[in-house]
Order: structure tokens, then C-alpha cells, then sequence
């Protein structure tokens, strides 16, 4: 599904270098549930946003969905993260000026999607969120694990092969946070790959596979079984 | 196209729209109306005068000594002026078309102080005035040498032929004006006049009257203590001429001043110089606004954009090219600028009936409005299309940036 060999990604400036991610190399299984976690300034968003193509990277390979995504230009990779990836932000990122039903169509038309082709979706999706009487609200008239919801039926809408999620839990109370892991675990258990940053190891633990990043490398992996029987270091 | 997504969000954020498209409809109300007189003015400024202006001249004689004959002093300079080599022609006359200062009177087709008369401009030459003038002759015929009587400044009585512009004759006989020659007309209530002739073109003094084109040719030489000299040079022959005949004027009778010698074409270009002035202000505010409306709807977009990078950011991380990212901002500023000018012509509209009742301007050119229209989208478009480029430039990173 994911592929990364060796991908290494330099910030520079005039006078500074920073090494965000140092040879990284993995792989995410389809139907994979991965938490990757690490301390601030492990590379964990650098991470994110180049699996999720917001970034390009300085080196290596990356194989998405089996596609070599390393020469691509802004639009192919736009048009691949609107058809293969869904992505769930920390502060949700709603459009605060469109209502619920626009929020989940902004990629249904950027897809290109017709318009009762669109409105099926977001009804659907809202739908699995329980979100369907909320259609006409705005952002502002929900709460804090309602908009949640919403940004995961956005990135549900579009019916991706994984969704990337950054830190989802990270702006919700406990209750909250608990309800939307169990969203993302009823999705991945219908076959979405899922592959979450967090930095909170109680919800790393309910993922399939831990992925641990320090200093821009992998300095750990385990799978959900291996945790039962204590971790192994892959790096 | 997202329109209606694009309205939706515009109308819960909608005071900066809301000036712009104000601001819009503002500035093409104004720059339509402006151009409507800039382009009236322009018409009334081309309007030919009838006259040869580019070898045109005239100056004033003034005699003082107690021995000046003026009468005498007239058919002498005449005489004179005509005899020079590069003078096509010369004639004593009591205004300068285009000049602003003039004789005007009242002509009417019957008899007595209840009729109507026409107001017409009254210029008093003798037989060379036609071809002095340069204009030309479209029927009838021209004064003969007998017709042209002596006038002193406090007659009244008017002589019994006159020549008349064929606006006048299109006047007094609207169903067949080319019928006016031979006809009578009445001056001063109940003195006929018989129209022996007509000429196409002369304009009066005064440019801003509404009767412009009426004129009539009156066979009478002046005596009134001052004798205005009109003279017509060879092509090319003004310039060297003025200041000749000035000085041959001058030393043939030391009696007198000359004074006042201008050409037509001087005279044309005071005559029009508050238009011109008027064209030019009504440009630059033109511009100045159009400017002010651009940079209006610069800042408002750069506003946005600014205001909207994480969204810019979170739009491109959904999936969002560079392209939709541009197409986003250029669409809602074509919305608000559609707005704009749709206010915009409703306001012209009511503007220019408003000029047409309290200034007596025509009616606007409709087709003003729908390129008025392009002008202001193709402002727009380019006044957004930086802050548009901008905006496509908001990497989609940016949506995974902590807020």
C-alpha cells in the first residue's frame, strides 16, 4: 500500500540544515491500522506530509498504492491525494464559512464528482459519522468531536484506498477522543488503511501496528500481536 | 464551478464584498457618465465651423485722430488687404465665429410681434464674405456689390436681403429648407428680409448654444469706431501675412491702433479650452477611480488570502490544484464584480436621466453600459489575479501546521 525506502528530507535555509527524516524505510500492509509515534522533532508530520504528498522529499523512493510518486508534479500529485488519500487534520481544518454538507463536498468537486453523485456521498457519509441532521450547521454550531466527525466524513467521502491522521484525538476531551478511535477503528475494520501520528501511546496501542520515529528514523515497530508478547526493535 | 458554495460562504463574510461591489458600482456610474460627456464635448469640439480656419486671420482697426475717416479708412484697408500677394480674400465683419462675442436676433416667418422667431447669429460683410469665409454656397446666389449699405451704430433699420445657413433654413421651413431661397422673413417683427441664398455651414459665436449652426449674412459695412478685418490667406501664407498686414495697417494711418490680431485657429482652441480642460479633468478622475477600485479589490483579496491560508492549505491537502486554488479567487471576485456592475448600470441609468433633465445632456449611448461591463470584469480580473497567483502558491503543508 505504502512503500518508503529510504527517504530523507532536508530543510535548508541560508545558514541552517536541518535532517527532518534520515533514510526512513517502511512499508504499510493494505487494511494496516499504523500509529506512529515519536517526541517533537522526531519527523513524525515531515513524515505525514510526504506519505500524504503534501511535501516532496530530498531522497529516496516512495511507492504509493503501488505508483512510484517521487517525480511527480503538483498537479498529479494533487489529483492523487484527492483520489487515494483522506486526510484527518489535529484542528479538524472545517471551511468555518460553509456549512456541513460543502465542508464534506470541497473534495467530492475538486474529484470532479456530478452533482447527485456528490450529494449520495455526503449524505452516506455523514451518515456513518451520525451526522445527517447536522447537514445545514455550521463549523461553529458543533462541538469539538462533532467537527471531527464531519472532517472524517469528509475524507471518508471520497472513498480513499487510506486516510492520514494527524493527531485526531489531539484537540478532543477524553469522551471525545475515545468516540472518534472507535470511528477509526469501525473503518479500518471495513478495509480502509489507516495510518495515524500521535504522540499519545494509549491510542497508539489500539492501532494495529506501532511504528516509533526518533530523530527521523524508525526506531521501532510492532505489530498488535507482537505487543502482547513484548516489542521488537526493527531499527 | 463552485458558485454556489463560493455565495454561500461570501454572504456570512459579506461587509468587504459588499464595499467592493459598491465601490464598483460607483466607479462605472461615474467612468460611463464621464465618458457620455467626455465623448458629447469631443463631438461639439469636432463640429466644423464652415469656415477655411487653418487660413483664417482677423484684426480690429481703432481710429483715435480727430482727421480719421472711418468710413474712407474701411474701403482703403480693404482695398489694400486684397491686394496683397498670399490674401485670397477680405471683408469687414462685426464677429469672429467661435469668438463668444456676437449679434443675435430673431427671425420669423410671418409678420408681427406675436410670431415666433427663431434666434439666429447676424454677421454683417459685404460681397467677399462667402468667399472670405470659405464656406460654401448651396443655393441661391451671393450679394451683389449694389446690395451692401453702410450701417452706423445706432441704425435700426435692417436691409431687405439676407443669406442664411441651411440649419437656419431647416428651422424656419423644416418640410423643404432648399425652398427658403426667394422666400421672406421677418427681423425686428415686421421688417422682410428675402432669402436670396443659403450656405451650408457657419457656426455663430458661441459654441455652447443649442443653435450653433443658425446664422445669417447681413449686406451691410459697419461704422461703429472699431472695424474687425477677416482675411483669408493662400495655404501656408497665414503665418508670414499676420504680422505683414499688422504693420502695412499700422503705417498707413498713424490715426488709429490695430490691435486684437488672432488667428481662427487661436480662436478655436480659446473657444474649446474650458472643454478641453473639463475632457481632461473628467479623464484623470476616470483613471484615478479605476485605479482606486483596482487596488480596492487588490487589497480585499489579499485580505482574504492572507485570512485563508490554512484553508488554501487544507483545500490543497483534499486535493486542490494550483489551478483550482486560482480558479477559487478569480470566481469570487467575478462574482462580486458581476454585483458591482450590476448596481452599476441600474445607477447609470438613473445618473445619466438625472444629467439629461437637470443639464440638458442627450441620452447616454446604451451600448456604453455593456462595454462599461467588460471594462470592469477585466479590471477585476486583473486586479485579483496576483493576489489569485498568490494564493495558489499557499503550499498544502500548511493544513498540517499546528494552528
Amino acid at each position: 500500500m505504502l512503500s518508503m525506502q529510504q527517504i530523507a528530507k532536508v530543510y535548508r535555509t541560508d545558514t541552517v540544515e536541518t535532517h527532518a527524516l534520515r533514510e526512513l524505510t517502511l512499508t504499510v500492509d493494505e487494511g494496516d491500522f499504523v500509529a506512529v509515534t515519536g517526541p517533537s522533532g522526531s519527523g513524525k508530520t515531515t513524515f505525514l506530509n510526504i506519505a500524504g504528498l503534501l511535501e516532496t522529499f530530498s531522497s529516496g523512493t516512495y511507492m504509493l498504492d503501488g505508483r512510484d510518486v517521487s517525480n511527480l508534479n503538483d498537479s498529479a500529485r494533487s489529483k492523487l491525494r484527492n483520489e487515494k488519500i483522506g486526510f484527518i487534520f489535529q484542528s479538524f481544518n472545517l471551511i468555518p464559512d460553509l456549512n456541513i454538507f460543502d465542508n464534506v463536498d470541497v473534495p467530492l468537486r475538486y474529484r470532479g464528482f456530478k452533482s447527485a453523485e456528490r450529494k449520495a456521498r455526503i449524505e452516506k457519509y455523514l451518515d456513518v459519522v451520525g451526522l445527517s441532521g447536522r447537514m445545514k450547521h455550521l463549523p461553529s454550531q458543533l462541538s469539538g468531536g462533532q467537527q471531527q466527525r464531519v472532517a472524517i466524513a469528509r475524507a471518508l467521502a471520497g472513498e480513499p484506498r487510506f486516510l492520514l491522521a494527524d493527531e485526531p484525538t489531539g484537540n478532543l476531551d477524553s469522551a471525545m477522543a475515545r468516540s472518534v478511535m472507535g470511528l477509526l477503528k469501525e473503518i479500518n475494520e471495513e478495509g480502509t488503511t489507516i495510518v495515524m501520528v500521535t504522540h499519545d501511546p494509549t491510542l497508539a496501542n489500539e492501532a494495529k501496528t506501532n511504528i516509533h520515529l526518533k530523530d527521523g528514523v524508525v526506531s521501532e515497530t510492532a505489530s498488535i500481536s507482537q505487543l502482547g508478547n513484548g516489542k521488537q526493535n526493527a531499527a | 464551478m463552485e458558485f454556489g458554495p463560493i455565495l454561500r460562504a461570501m454572504t456570512r463574510n459579506k461587509t468587504g464584498a459588499i464595499l467592493i461591489a459598491l465601490q464598483i458600482a460607483f466607479t462605472m456610474t461615474i467612468m460611463i457618465n464621464a465618458i457620455h460627456i467626455i465623448e458629447e464635448r469631443n463631438d461639439a469640439m469636432a463640429r466644423p465651423s464652415g469656415l477655411d480656419e487653418a487660413n483664417l486671420f482677423y484684426l480690429t482697426s481703432t481710429g483715435f485722430a480727430d482727421d480719421f475717416n472711418e468710413q474712407q479708412q474701411i474701403e482703403e484697408d480693404l482695398r489694400q488687404i486684397r491686394a496683397l500677394s498670399g490674401v485670397v480674400n477680405a471683408v469687414q465683419i462685426n464677429a469672429i465665429p467661435l469668438s463668444g462675442g456676437g449679434w443675435s436676433m430673431g427671425l420669423s416667418t410671418e409678420p408681427g410681434a406675436d410670431a415666433d422667431g427663431t434666434g439666429v447669429a447676424v454677421y454683417f460683410v459685404d460681397e467677399h464674405g462667402i468667399d472670405t469665409f470659405g464656406v460654401e454656397q448651396v443655393a441661391g446666389e451671393n450679394f451683389d456689390i449694389t446690395d451692401v449699405g453702410w450701417r452706423e451704430r445706432t441704425d435700426t433699420e435692417w436691409p431687405d436681403k439676407t443669406i442664411l445657413t441651411v440649419a437656419m433654413a431647416t428651422e424656419m421651413f423644416p418640410d423643404d429648407p432648399m425652398s427658403a431661397v426667394g422666400k421672406t422673413v421677418y427681423i425686428n417683427d415686421t421688417e422682410p428680409m428675402t432669402v436670396i441664398g443659403l450656405i451650408k455651414t457657419l457656426q455663430a459665436p458661441w459654441n455652447g448654444w443649442s443653435g450653433v449652426e443658425r446664422s445669417m449674412l447681413v449686406p451691410q459695412k459697419m461704422l461703429f469706431g472699431s472695424a474687425r478685418y477677416l482675411i483669408r490667406t493662400e495655404p501656408g501664407a497665414r503665418d508670414t501675412l499676420m504680422p505683414q498686414v499688422e504693420e502695412m495697417l499700422a503705417a498707413s494711418n498713424r490715426g488709429r491702433i490695430i490691435r486684437s490680431m488672432r488667428s481662427l485657429e487661436e480662436t478655436r482652441e480659446r473657444s474649446y479650452r474650458g472643454d478641453r480642460s473639463m475632457t481632461l479633468m473628467l479623464k484623470i478622475v476616470v483613471g484615478i477611480l479605476t485605479a482606486v477600485t483596482a487596488l480596492g479589490i487588490v487589497g480585499l483579496a489579499s485580505f482574504a488570502v492572507n485570512r485563508r491560508t490554512r484553508q488554501i492549505g487544507t483545500r490543497r491537502a483534499l486535493g486542490a490544484s494550483k489551478g483550482d486554488i486560482m480558479r477559487y479567487f478569480l470566481v469570487e471576485n467575478f462574482m462580486i464584480t458581476t454585483m458591482g456592475v450590476v448596481l452599476g448600470a441600474i445607477m447609470t441609468v438613473i445618473f445619466n436621466i438625472m444629467l439629461v433633465d437637470s443639464l440638458s445632456l442627450p441620452p447616454l449611448n446604451v451600448w456604453y453600459i455593456p462595454a462599461a461591463v467588460l471594462v470592469m470584469w477585466a479590471v477585476g480580473f486583473l486586479a485579483v489575479s496576483g493576489p489569485a497567483r498568490r494564493a495558489s502558491n499557499v503550499p498544502p503543508a500548511v493544513a498540517t501546521r499546528t494552528a
